[in-house]
């Protein structure tokens, strides 16, 4: 393919990609958005040489005017936008973005147009990486990366190519040949996406070396909170079926201590509720305990009225990445014991439920360790137990009128003579009896228990766990509902249960007074993994890239790099040993350096470290500016004489170039000697370097021996020297 | 020997006897090192002459003058077969042809058939006579010189013929200081009988060997291709510039080269050569007005056809 056809392609790939990035962050509206792709799905097809689009768009050709008259109207809209519509300075901005994206489009012609394509492109990236924290972001940032790598490269060929004189006739294209290429090679293929990869690694090499000062840098700007339900003070019967439809992502929970397939459905408690009147569940209690903090911050959530036993099997710990929600909740297996996470103060109401002070703005990553409770031997066969007063004065209340229930109750457990056998008859009764069913909202009805339990016989987790404490109270057994999350999606690819919306659960919690609260469910359990097909493991796949996405970028802090380079430098596992050794040899000067840092920063003042941080990126990007040419030089002088060849003609076209800004320009005919002629009339301070540099230029592109590495490094002196000449001159102007 | 230290003695040596003109006399040593025939085309009385003996006095080797009138007859040149008595046969008797280095004076004011039988000898250093070949001296060289203004009694030189050149030059008249340097000599003597020669034929043969070597980079061989083809597209030509001309460019500049003292061509070299070496071999297209062309017209049509084509960088 031509550089000049590659060149466009590549540009409007660079365009689709910033656009792609602004509509995936959901910033543009479909009236915007259709028109641009139609836009880009022109200009893509222009670009490619379409012959019969090329013909349509130049009988539509607008004159400029018309198109600056236009982009004036599009500020006004802005303008007005900003004023009246969106009246959000990013929404209105982005909308603009959009339709200047639109018009460069349609008006690329010179150069210029296509280096304002690119700073809108890169505007829109920006604009959308701002806007999201998503791991979509990721496949179109490397896309834009590769397109930029791309296109800024054959920008800068062509550009040579057009300004070198031998590009510029047709009639003798040939002659320029055999020393810049004009078509994409193999080799000039492989060299691109080289250098784009070979980017993306050093911007990942920076990502996770810099140091980081604070927290995540990106986690301040999370999307919108999810709505969720039944985790407010009161729970209308029914509320729950609407939302067993979403399969929006609320968290992800990691079972570092447990075996992949050990547990199968996992119990994400949110809130108890102890009091029901007939149609909605309340708390009583709504008085909250702060948590204690012990030292190395962790809370210490030990529920009241719980016995721990040492059982070893029944803790758990959990690794908990919760969404943005729009609760204060904190969701975790019953019954949590320690709390660890990025916030600043805990509250535990009286059912045991977490609290955080405010709704999260970002997501939540915490860990906690919980004891589930077991139902004690001896308490599952005695015939009664002596429940304490509290208990029975909050936990056995009915809502009046539901003598239906009561004899339901007692029907159906008299067979049982023991608290136990009474719970499990019932749960049992409403396990075989009744139907599973998403369609029975009786959010509406008056006696919404009676209609479950007696005509429709069909319902969802919240009638039969309401059934089931509402029976289990009439027949003397304290108990209380429940909502959470029933955890059964297992990702296999991360290694962790993906909880979504749709896993909205309620369910019913039973009281032994030796034992504590036990998790008991009515609910059948419904295959609601719809298809287990192919797809279901690429989606899997993707679900799990989602949590490293915000693993490892997202989330990424200061904390995060020091455990992850002590991780490094101990080494985790042996396979992770042996795979990361030769890392860990890169990065443990950097990461002793880093922390002989740290140590000095701490030693000053906390403000220390975020200048000293930036005094090292800015020293290191001057080192490398300082030693670019020294670089290059390096780099040059080991490659092949052939490229030595190239080097120096690319070291003359500079000098060229910059002879020709100061007004003595080459006329593609002239020689290289009729050019120091030139210089000679047009500008008498650079002739010795000029002269100097076309003999080199000469020696180094005609004859039969290349030149030496320090005849480079002389010619790209005098360059150098040029340049300072024009700085100079520069300033005598400005002057 | 050393090459540039040879040449600078040569052209030392035409320059004490021609005036000025230094770049007449460096193009005139490029013509003998691309083993070239030289044309000198200028008015009468500047020097054509002068050159072409100073340059040949200056080698040590051969040097025959042939007078070109119209009389003038082939045998006149290449030599005839004479019945020899003793040996009871025709005998070869060599003409003028057979030397290093001929001057064929006013070459225009002889008849065709005479003037056709310079081209086998210039374009194959060898000569038929009798269904007999003989090969001329090595080195050859053959330095013609023709008048531009009489016509009468002229024969212009055919297209084929003038492919032979290498190259056609012109001296020029001198400027003032030349000019009076050229009256303050003591005219007793011919000047260029003076001469002494500072080459000998080995050096010169070495000094073409020189030229065999040197380097034309892969591009300039394109923009040298690109001129040519430039020639043979314009309007302003009717006929455009065969492949011996793209060839004695090509000889032309790797000898300027070595002239210059470099061991490789620059786009210069071509440049430079292109219009003396050119500018003979192409012909102006009449609708342009012109019915006979001169000198000058070709070689600013040339020029200006260079002037189209981008030097490589």
């Amino acid at each position: 393919m031509p550089f000049e056809q590659a060149f466009a392609l590549g540009s409007v790939l660079l365009a689709t990609t910033a656009f792609s990035g602004l509509v995936l962050a959901q910033s543009v509206p479909l009236w915007l958005a259709l028109p641009t792709a139609i836009i880009l799905v022109i200009s893509s097809l222009l670009a490619g040489g379409v012959r019969f689009v090329r013909r349509a768009m130049a009988q539509v050709t607008l004159s400029p005017t018309l198109w600056n008259v236009l982009l004036i109207g599009a500020f006004v809209i802005l303008l007005i936008d900003l004023v009246v519509i969106s009246r959000d300075l990013l929404q209105a901005g982005i909308h603009f973005l959009i339709v200047l994206l639109g018009i460069k489009l349609l008006t690329l012609q010179q150069r210029r147009d296509y280096r304002h394509l690119y700073a809108i492109s890169l505007m829109a990236i920006l604009a959308s990486a701002a806007l999201t924290t998503d791991a979509w972001f990721v496949p179109i940032f490397l896309l834009y990366l590769l397109a930029a790598v791309w296109t800024l490269l054959l920008y800068h060929l062509t550009q040579e190519g057009s300004e070198s004189p031998s590009f510029d006739s047709s009639a003798s294209a040939a002659v320029g040949h055999a020393i810049f290429p004009s078509h994409i090679t193999h080799r000039f293929f492989w060299l691109t996406n080289g250098t784009a990869a070979l980017t993306i690694v050093l911007t990942l090499t920076i990502f996770f070396l810099i140091p980081r000062i604070g927290a995540g840098m990106l986690q301040k700007t999370s999307g919108e909170a999810l709505r969720t339900t039944g985790f407010s003070d009161r729970v209308d019967l029914g509320t729950i079926g609407s939302v067993k439809q979403d399969p929006q992502v609320v968290m992800r929970v990691e079972l570092p201590d447990r075996l992949p397939g050990e547990v199968d459905r996992l119990y994400l408690r949110g809130l108890a509720y102890d009091q029901y009147n007939g149609q909605s569940w309340s708390h009583s209690g709504t008085r909250r305990r702060s948590l204690q903090i012990d030292a190395d911050g962790t809370f210490l959530a030990r529920p009241t009225g719980n016995r721990r036993s040492d059982d070893p099997a029944g803790t758990i710990h959990q690794d908990i990445l919760l969404e943005t929600l729009d609760t204060t909740v904190l969701f975790a297996t019953p019954f949590a014991e320690l709390v660890a996470g990025e916030f600043l103060s805990l509250q535990a109401d009286a059912m045991s439920g977490l609290h955080l002070s405010s709704p999260p703005s970002s997501r939540v990553r915490y860990s906690v360790t919980s004891h589930v409770p077991r139902l004690v031997a001896d308490e599952r066969t005695a015939s009664a137990l002596a429940y304490p007063d509290s208990i029975r004065s909050q936990y056995l209340h009915v809502p009046a009128g539901s003598e239906h229930v009561a004899d339901l109750a007692h029907r159906v457990s008299e067979q049982a003579f023991t608290p136990f056998g009474k719970t499990a008859a019932i749960q049992q009764h409403l396990l075989e009896n009744y139907q599973y069913s998403l369609e029975a909202s009786t959010a509406t009805l008056r006696h919404p228990l009676d209609e479950f339990l007696f005509s429709r016989k069909t319902g969802y987790c919240e009638h039969y766990a309401t059934a089931m404490v509402v029976m289990l109270r009439t027949v003397g057994i304290p108990a209380r509902l429940v909502t959470g999350f029933l955890a059964t999606e297992w990702n296999e690819y991360g290694g962790y249960f993906t909880v979504r919306q749709r896993d909205a659960h309620a369910w019913v919690e039973v009281y032994f007074p030796r034992s504590g609260w036990i998790t008991m469910d009515p609910t059948p359990t419904v295959d609601t993994a719809a298809a287990t097909n192919r797809w279901e493991s690429i989606h899997q796949f993707g679900e799990s890239l989602r949590l490293q996405w915000d693993r490892l970028f997202i989330r990424y802090s200061a904390k995060e790099q020091l455990a992850a380079i002590h991780e490094v430098q101990e080494g985790g596992d042996a396979l992770w040993k042996r795979a990361i050794h030769w890392v860990s040899l890169l990065i443990a000067p950097v990461s002793q350096a880093f922390g002989r840092l740290m140590h000095v920063a701490r030693t000053f003042q906390p403000d220390m470290l975020g200048f000293a941080t930036g005094a090292i990126v800015v020293c290191f990007a001057l080192l490398l500016l300082t030693l670019r040419d020294r670089i290059s030089l390096w780099v040059t002088a080991h490659l092949p004489s052939t490229s030595r060849q190239l080097v120096i003609a690319q070291l003359y076209t500079r000098m060229v170039r910059m002879v020709e800004r100061r007004g003595v320009s080459k006329p593609p005919s002239s020689t290289a000697n009729e050019f120091v002629k030139l210089v000679e009339e047009g500008w008498k301070e650079a002739v010795p370097m000029v002269a100097k540099i076309t003999a080199y230029y000469h020696q180094g592109r005609f004859s039969r021996t290349p030149l030496t590495p320090d005849e480079l490094a002389h010619a790209a002196e005098q360059v150098g020297r040029l340049q300072s000449l024009m700085k100079k001159h520069f300033v005598r102007i400005t002057a | 020997m050393n090459p540039s230290h040879a040449i600078r003695s040569i052209q030392d040596n035409i320059a004490l006897v021609i005036k000025g003109k230094a770049h007449v006399i460096e193009m005139s040593v490029v013509c003998l090192l691309a083993r070239g025939h030289l044309l000198l085309e200028d008015v009468p009385g500047v020097g054509k002459t002068t050159l072409a003996h100073s340059l040949a006095r200056s080698l040590d080797c051969s040097f025959k003058r042939i007078q070109f009138t119209s009389d003038l007859l082939p045998s006149d040149i290449v030599g005839v077969s004479m019945f020899n008595r003793q040996k009871q046969g025709f005998e070869f008797m060599p003409g003028p042809i057979f030397a290093n280095v001929v001057l064929a004076d006013e070459i225009n004011r002889t008849t065709p058939k005479t003037q056709s039988s310079l081209l086998e000898a210039m374009s194959e250093a060898q000569i038929s006579v009798d269904n007999q070949t003989h090969p001329l001296a090595h080195p050859f060289m053959v330095i013609a010189t023709q008048n531009p203004v009489e016509y009468h009694g002229t024969f212009p030189l055919p297209e084929s013929q003038l492919d032979r050149f290498l190259m056609r030059l012109r001296i020029g008249y001198p400027t003032l200081e030349e000019e009076r340097k050229v009256l303050d000599r003591p005219y007793s003597l011919h000047p260029a009988e003076a001469l002494e020669a500072v080459l000998s034929v080995q050096e010169v043969l070495a000094l073409q060997a020189c030229v065999d070597q040197v380097h034309i980079e892969e591009s300039l061989l394109e923009y040298l291709l690109a001129i040519v083809q430039a020639t043979r597209q314009s309007e302003l030509l009717s006929l455009g510039v065969s492949t011996r001309g793209a060839l004695a460019l090509s000889k032309a500049a790797k000898a300027l080269a070595v002239v210059r003292g470099r061991d490789y061509c620059l786009p210069d070299d071509i440049k430079e050569l292109a219009p003396i070496v050119l500018s003979h071999r192409v012909m102006l297209n009449r609708t342009h007005g012109m019915r006979t062309q001169s000198f000058e017209q070709a070689e600013r049509m040339v020029l200006d056809i260079i002037e189209t084509v981008p030097v490589p960088v």
